[in-house]
């Protein structure tokens, strides 16, 4: 068990657009991190719209809701679902028959405040939109990951949450590219990860592959990080050893044919003139 | 035999990457300025405009949008007619 010295952080998934692949990372990063020893806790912002237990395979462990925390209907610990796969991570699951208006920012800074002492990482699973639910997810945040996806409408809506967060005075957001298609990209047919840096000038936190074994863990509850085969949860026990501060290289995504090698070449050749 | 390699390999400027690019760049530009397409023509126009009351304007005067990381800047380029 790594001591525990300094308060814990708390990190913001966010991404703007819906269905980027924010619970999954969330989910992912949180568990690679306990994996690794780390008092993990992972809640979720999305009131209303819950998913975080669903991925995670929590669902029938739950008995309170975060919004009942708020309220004194039950205690912080009461509430939060241990994942009895990992040593030290937990899950505050959002309430699914109320509305996000009913949590204001001020509530989620006093939760988070009372988990910092306990925890290493403090992930919050924010909502889509850049709304109520939105400005209560980033409240409490020290970070911000912004997750997108290599697509014209994810990169437009990520570009106005690091405008956002940038306002709201955040110095340390870091990049998600999610379900990378390299095929696509060399083929000239999708955005590329320099492509994704020079429209959002931020720094890259790390790039997780298409990899259809996601939606197949998904649908068993487990998360993908599990899957020692699978390059999506590489990339994401990648991201959680960069969030402890070790260096990682990026995974290689050459994967090219002798063909599309040879078009590219023949490209270079031909376009320089 | 050059022509013909040069129309496969140039299918390239045509990508639907490239096109996805061009059209990120114009209107991520438009939204960090919280501004529309037409107004920044607007805009383009009357910088000229008020120049042109002033001073006679020799050649072609260019008001373009250049952008540096997250920031963008106007850059006016509006050659004078020396006396």
């Amino acid at each position: 068990m790594v001591s525990k010295t300094e308060e814990g952080i708390v990190i913001v998934v966010t991404s703007g657009k819906g269905g980027v692949g924010k619970t999954t990372t969330v989910a992912n990063v949180g568990a690679s991190l306990a994996k690794l020893d780390y008092k993990v806790v992972v809640l979720d912002l999305d009131i209303g719209l819950k998913k975080l237990d669903l991925i995670l395979g929590l669902e029938n462990r739950i008995i309170y809701d975060l919004v009942q925390v708020i309220e004194g209907e039950c205690t912080l610990r009461q509430a939060l679902v241990k994942d009895k796969r990992f040593p030290e991570l937990y899950m505050l699951p959002a309430a699914q028959t109320r509305n996000k208006n009913e949590v204001t920012p001020d509530q989620i800074k006093h939760l988070c405040n009372q988990l910092k002492p306990q925890f290493d990482f403090i992930f919050v699973d924010c909502p889509a939109g850049i709304e109520h639910g939105f400005k209560n997810a980033i409240a409490a945040a020290d970070k911000a990951i912004v997750i997108t996806n290599p697509e014209v409408s994810a990169v437009r809506d990520a570009d106005r949450i690091i405008g956002i967060l940038e306002s709201a005075e955040f110095t340390d957001t870091k990049l998600v590219i999610n379900r990378l298609q390299s095929e696509l990209v060399n083929r000239g047919d999708m955005l590329s990860i320099e492509d994704l840096l020079d429209h959002l000038c931020i720094e890259l936190l790390g790039v997780v592959p298409e990899d259809r074994n996601v939606l197949i863990s998904t649908n068993k509850g487990e998360p993908i990080i599990l899957n020692e085969h699978s390059n999506a949860g590489k990339a994401f026990r990648n991201i959680a050893q960069r969030l402890t501060g070790q260096k990682v290289d990026f995974l290689k995504f050459d994967d090219q044919s002798f063909w599309s090698k040879l078009k590219n070449l023949g490209r270079n050749l031909f376009n320089n003139n | 035999m050059l022509n013909f390699l040069k129309r496969i390999f140039s299918k390239e400027n045509m990508s639907s990457r490239k096109q996805a690019n061009d059209r990120l760049r114009l209107v991520l530009t438009h939204d960090r300025l919280g501004a529309s397409t037409q107004l920044m023509d607007t805009l383009k126009e009357e910088i000229i405009q008020v120049i042109a009351k002033h001073v006679e304007i020799e050649g072609t005067p260019e008001v373009t949008f250049i952008n540096e990381g997250r920031r963008s800047a106007l850059d006016i380029n509006i050659p004078l007619k020396g006396r």
